[in-house]
């Protein structure tokens, strides 16, 4: 078959053709463009809950909150896993994450200058690391 | 022809309602990530907790609060050592203190007139006190309660404990 005899069919067949390969094609890109933009906001949701200002605040007002309840001689304990996953991503120490400073606690998880929150017991406390744990010893202040 | 025109004109808008749905999404993670956690009201209560213990074991006044004759042993100066509390805890806030507490005891028929009382602590808070809703969140914080307790000789007192805690930068945006 060639154009010259059959004009119309030939070239209604190639339209026909391209016509449903475009229609392929631009349905697979609208798919990918979905699954990006999805992808995209999944990764962002994931980052900002599990990102260092968010964890930084929780973990000192939690160990503010503790250290206010507690009584001398007390020993705490608190599961820092994610606290200490996200310092390790950002090269921090572990050991230097929790800081006791006279009676404020300082939390940091990233390479900025981390959160600090102020705890009213008058205790002397002090912070080390044990595992994925926190320890803190409380003692009456001399 | 027209089936692919409108083809491209249906992903164009569906695009639009992508783009407007993740800018929701932003909007509302942004709000509830960048607002602090506020923590003011459990602080209030823990400071009251450990007033309380303090003042009162096991139903009756400690001695070093009330003695044998009934003589209250606490003034406004030496409460916060006897009870283990410190408002003098960051120096940016050396001239504001961020708490204030106030202690009453009451004799069980007459709860209008205190007795004794004690305070310590920022006193221009307690005006925070009168406005508690949702709307003026950034004034402090006020948490009050109240227990009954006996002396050595069996006489009962009604101690009512307010706790205020200002902190506004830290827990509210």
């Amino acid at each position: 078959m060639t154009p010259q005899a059959y004009p119309e069919k030939y070239f209604s067949n190639i339209f026909t053709k391209g016509k449903r390969g475009n229609i392929l094609v631009e349905n697979i890109i609208f798919i990918i463009l979905n699954l990006i933009f999805l992808v995209i906001l999944i990764l962002f949701l994931l980052k900002q809950g599990s990102g260092a200002i968010v964890l930084e605040q929780s973990y000192a007002k939690q160990i503010s909150l503790l250290i206010d309840s507690s009584k001398p001689l007390m020993t705490l304990k608190l599961n820092m896993e994610e606290g200490k996953k996200l310092a390790e991503k950002n090269k921090v120490d572990f050991n230097e994450v929790v800081r006791i400073e006279d009676n404020i606690v300082v939390v940091k998880l990233s390479g900025k200058g981390g959160y600090e929150y102020s705890f009213f017991n008058d205790v002397d406390v002090t912070a080390y690391p044990d595992k994925e744990f926190y320890v803190f010893i409380i003692n009456e202040k001399n | 022809m027209n089936k692919y025109g409108t083809d491209k004109i249906i992903s164009v808008y569906w695009f639009g309602i992508l783009i407007i749905v993740a800018g929701g999404i932003f909007a509302m993670v942004y709000t509830f990530y960048h607002h602090p956690y506020d923590v003011r009201e459990l602080e209030a209560n823990i400071m009251i907790n450990k007033i309380a213990d303090c003042l009162s074991s096991e139903g009756k006044i400690n001695l070093n609060i009330l003695d044998d004759t009934e003589k209250f042993l606490l003034n406004n100066d030496n409460f916060l050592e006897i009870c283990n509390v410190n408002f003098d805890v960051e120096k940016k806030w050396e001239d504001e203190p961020q708490y204030y507490v106030e202690i009453n005891f009451y004799k069980p028929g007459d709860t209008d007139n205190p007795i004794f009382e004690i305070s310590n602590g920022n006193k221009n808070l307690i005006s925070s006190c009168i406005i508690q809703n949702e709307e003026y969140e950034k004034l402090a914080r006020c948490v009050e309660k109240r227990f009954y307790s006996l002396t050595e000789n069996n006489n009962q007192y009604l101690i009512k404990i307010l706790s205020i805690i200002r902190k506004s930068e830290k827990n509210v945006k």
